[in-house]
């Protein structure tokens, strides 16, 4: 028979047995262990940031990462870098998405039904990096492997060209639609012809009072545009001496011309003829208040204003007026800009740029022209700069003759950026093995037998020696803000494997266990510097500050005055530019301009970038051709009219925007769609403009005159919607109150 | 001048006197549209393609307005940085029949998305077109999601949303400066457009502070606000572009 308890009993035993438990003396803590263990640093809900760089172009922005639970949120300028100063463009605001792009590469792939076939397999690390290594032993002459590099991080830069010298083959050939816009090889070209200078001029805009821009975007894609920004917000308003004065002379209104005080509509290619003219009259009339002008005569000795005048349709008033805005100034600067670069005379107009800054005694003074200060160790030391296209068409030529056996690509994109004539996708038919580092599957991956994908850069380890580095010397250090979130490599780490496994002269030339052991013995380098804005007592110290402040920069601004090794030799001259197409036939010059959303076209895959509007249209997610208001009425197009425009090698068709800011005789084109691969956001979206671009190479420095091309424009009477921020229905001239 | 406003009997309860403002210096704005995708990055919002983008419906918080003027070659385009104007009368408020439109003791127009039932009254009712609408399911394909931030709810479908000036950033700086008792030096809370514009053309403060760094701008003779005859006594105070002739 059950004892039946009573409820009053029942409660009455469990009370004292919960008397006698909580009187028990052995109770143990046992801490609870998840099956997924969070990062050490972090506290459930509470944000830690990490500062590293941002690579979505070459300027090295020091960037801080908020991470929360271990995952990257939002990415902010840091605050103490004295390049961006805690500030951050559209592209630099948007690298979370190349983070967590849906596209990306998630392990090592293997391309098996043949080229461009797109159908990949994933490969094992071990295997991937075992084929490469056997292809680069098995290579019949050293001479025989090929590096092409695009904006690749200093610290690769450098590793890269101790592997090739190692292993006795060519130094790598960097080459990118960014730089080739940007003029960045004719930037390095000027600085060595002038200053005999291994880098690129900086010019102290912030400083500045009178700033004469020749095609200079310099607040949307050119050089440092963060940097350039903020030093020009100080120029308009954080300067006691009033509001600045800018001129930008290029055909069309850019976004960096819509802020300049006079927009100057020279035509395409004269921009340097302009300059000329100038210096010609501050000489003639013994401008400004630097005392004699008599040394520079001879500059200006076969330079007639009237014929400057003439070419450019400036009167010669005009042109006597800008010159003394320009002489008068206690600060002015002349900038010789990437668009410059586009033209057979690339190196004259840019000589007669910078003559207008040696003239008026504008080197190494408060708001002129100065160089960087170098960083003040062996380790930053770069010797790479971006290849003139002659280097770049001098690899296609050995590829296309069967001289190259391994092709490994980081960074660069040339089926994409370079039209076919250049001829680089057919040489790539040559090369037994291409190797690509590409996170992505962009059209050059492609073509790639093997895609290695590297980390994206919140992911990655690295430096940037920032170049133009603002008023001091700076290293930009990058570190991971997370973990890689797929089983990627570091092609650093790649590189190093290799070269164990390749042994001899490359292990000894490479001889650190990973990326992360290279980079703590550069950064020691700078331990004891007087000049930084910390130190530590060991390397190690040195290394965490190093990584936490977000690399390492001078205390105070230094920079270095720049001399001139003496003057050009003979009078200056700017011939005229060559252009390719007949006028009768191809009636208007073609402006192919970088998107400041899509940069050169790596910023396709983001669609935050896809859909920012561009400042000057407001139109996004497409290619568009922007013609003056009476070219469009003269062929009878209209706004999101379709037209067809056609050079003498190709044929583009896209949506008209009708842009009051444009010579009539100049068709306007962004760069950055038009993408065959690289993901959902870029696929099969616009037209490439870089596809209509005509052979007109420069002799002497055989740079890409990329602005050489005549186009015609036909209507194919069709129309679609272009997607814009405005309305069409008021044309941007609605007033508001 | 400024208006200043009277710290309200819900302000005094909460301990707070704040009106919070934005000013815009057009003189230094370029136009370069990094405050547009900080926007987009801070606050998840949401983008809606080519297609919806081309009928009108992107969801931007924050836009640069490009106005034209004159003709070539004498053009001239002007930018404007349009936000939320934080009115202090503001006509979006009385019109919503569900109060999802409310006044903070700080003067911000809150949107409270999960009271709101889409009728868009409030969006007719904006003179400045700031408001934008969720016509669909906002998309984030994996691993996108991971970018959202985990301080500000992701609307759904038929939600009206629009600028809070980063209300997330202020709260959690009044929190922590409440927890450490320190108060708040100004300029210490950055909505996320002002702390990435290049150029520094965006400052944010209290404006009931005389002494702050947008009560000052707010005096420049250069001030004025959008559409101010409406009477709406907007926050967001700018200041005028200039040019210099030579």
């Amino acid at each position: 028979m059950a004892h039946r308890v009573s409820r009053r009993g029942f409660l009455k035993i469990a009370a004292g047995a919960s008397v006698v438990a909580g009187l028990s003396p052995t109770v143990r803590r046992v801490a609870l262990e998840p099956f997924v263990r969070p990062p050490e640093e972090e506290l459930p809900g509470r944000a830690t940031w990490y500062a590293s760089t941002c690579r979505q172009c070459p300027a090295g922005c020091g960037v801080i990462v908020r991470v929360i639970n271990g995952r990257a949120r939002k990415i902010e300028g840091n605050p103490s870098h004295p390049l961006n100063r805690g500030k951050l463009c559209a592209r630099g605001q948007a690298g979370l998405q190349v983070l967590y792009n849906p596209d990306r590469l998630q392990n090592a792939v293997r391309q098996t039904g043949g080229r461009g076939s797109r159908r990949f397999e994933p490969v094992q690390w071990a295997e991937a990096t075992d084929q490469l290594a056997s292809a680069l032993k098995g290579v019949g002459g050293k001479a025989r492997v090929g590096f092409l590099g695009g904006s690749v991080p200093t610290h690769l830069r450098l590793l890269v060209t101790r592997f090739l010298e190692a292993l006795g083959s060519p130094g790598p050939v960097l080459f990118d639609l960014h730089s080739v816009l940007e003029g960045g090889a004719e930037a390095h070209a000027l600085a060595d012809r002038w200053f005999g200078s291994a880098d690129k001029p900086i010019y102290d805009i912030g400083h500045a009072e009178v700033i004469f821009s020749f095609g200079a975007n310099f607040l949307e894609t050119w050089l440092s545009p963060v940097s350039q920004s903020y030093d020009y917000g100080t120029m308009r308003q954080g300067q006691s001496g009033g509001r600045g004065f800018l001129v930008q002379f290029e055909p069309r209104l850019s976004m960096t011309a819509a802020s300049a005080d006079q927009w100057i509509p020279v035509p395409p290619g004269t921009e340097g003829l302009v300059a000329l003219g100038l210096g010609r009259i501050i000489v003639e009339e013994n401008l400004g208040r630097v005392g004699s002008h008599r040394e520079h005569a001879q500059l200006y000795r076969d330079v007639s204003v009237g014929a400057v005048a003439e070419a450019s349709g400036l009167s010669v008033d005009r042109l006597q007026k800008l010159a003394r805005a320009f002489a008068d100034a206690d600060r002015s600067v002349a900038l010789p800009g990437g668009y410059l670069s586009g033209f057979t005379n690339a190196s004259q107009s840019m000589d007669a740029v910078m003559a207008l800054n040696v003239i008026m005694r504008r080197l190494g003074r408060e708001g002129g022209v100065f160089l960087p200060h170098t960083i003040p160790a062996e380790a930053f030391i770069n010797p790479d700069l971006p290849s003139p296209f002659r280097d770049f068409e001098k690899l296609i030529q050995k590829m296309r003759d069967g001289q190259v056996d391994v092709l490994m690509v980081h960074g660069a994109n040339p089926v994409y950026e370079l039209p076919r004539w250049a001829g680089f996708a057919d040489a790539l038919t040559n090369v037994p093995l291409v190797v690509s580092f590409s996170p992505f599957i962009n059209e050059t991956a492609a073509q790639a037998d093997l895609i290695l994908p590297d980390h994206t850069y919140l992911e990655g380890w690295g430096f940037e020696v920032c170049s133009p580095g603002g008023d001091r010397p700076v290293v930009s250090s990058q570190q991971p803000a997370v973990r890689p979130l797929y089983d990627t490599r570091s092609t650093a780490d790649v590189l190093l494997k290799l070269a164990s496994s390749l042994g001899g002269a490359v292990s000894q030339a490479l001889p650190w266990p990973d990326e992360v052991a290279y980079l703590e013995e550069a950064s020691a380098q700078l331990l004891g510097s007087s000049i930084g804005v910390f130190d530590a007592r060991t390397p190690a110290g040195f290394w965490s500050r190093w990584r936490q402040l977000g690399g390492w920069w001078s205390t105070k601004p230094i920079r270095q005055e720049p001399v001139a090794r003496g003057l050009p030799q003979g009078p200056l001259q700017v011939p005229a530019a060559s252009f390719a197409g007949q006028p009768n036939l191809f009636p208007f010059t073609l402006l192919p301009y970088e998107s400041i959303a899509l940069s050169d076209g790596r910023g396709a895959d983001q669609h935050w970038l896809q859909e920012t509007p561009d400042p000057m249209t407001t139109a996004c997610w497409n290619t568009w051709v922007e013609l003056n208001p009476a070219t469009a009425a003269q062929l009878g197009v209209t706004d999101d009219d379709i037209v067809r425009v056609v050079s003498t090698h190709n044929a583009l068709e896209a949506p008209v925007v009708v842009f009051p800011g444009i010579r009539p005789d100049v068709v306007a084109i962004p760069t950055g769609q038009g993408h065959q691969d690289y993901g959902r956001f870029a696929a099969g979206r616009g037209s490439n403009v870089m596809d209509l671009i005509a052979p007109v190479v420069e002799r002497e420095a055989a740079v890409l005159a990329w602005g050489g091309t005549r186009v015609r424009v036909e209507a194919v009477h069709r129309s679609t919607k272009l997607a814009r921020l405005e309305s069409l229905d008021g044309k941007g001239r609605e007033t508001l109150r | 001048m400024a208006k200043v406003a009277k710290p309200s009997a819900e302000s005094a309860a909460t301990g707070t006197s704040r009106r919070w403002a934005m000013v815009v210096d057009l003189d230094r704005c370029t136009g370069c549209q990094a405050c547009v995708v900080a926007c987009h990055a801070e606050n998840n919002i949401p983008i809606v393609g080519e297609e919806q983008a081309g009928y009108g419906r992107w969801m931007h918080w924050i836009i640069i307005q490009r106005y034209w003027e004159g003709e070539y070659p004498n053009v001239k385009a002007r930018f404007m940085p349009v936000m939320c104007q934080q009115c202090t009368q503001a006509p979006c408020e009385p019109v919503c029949p569900v109060f999802a439109t409310y006044h903070s003791p700080e003067g911000l127009n809150a949107q409270i998305y999960n009271r709101c039932i889409g009728t868009r009254y409030c969006g007719n009712a904006c003179p400045y077109k700031v408001r934008t609408f969720n016509w669909f399911r906002p998309e984030f394909p994996e691993p996108l999601p991971e970018q959202l931030n985990p301080d500000v709810s992701v609307r759904s479908r038929g939600i009206i949303e629009k600028c809070t000036f980063c209300v997330q950033r202020i709260r959690r700086a009044e929190l922590d400066a409440a927890a450490t008792g320190l108060t708040l030096a100004d300029g210490e809370i950055q909505p996320a457009c002002v702390q990435t514009c290049p150029p520094s053309a965006l400052f944010f403060g209290d404006l009931n502070d005389p002494d702050s760094r947008v009560s000052q701008l707010a005096r420049s003779h250069r001030s004025f606000r959008l559409l101010e005859d409406l009477g709406t006594g907007p926050a967001v105070i700018y200041l005028k572009g200039g040019e210099t002739n030579v």
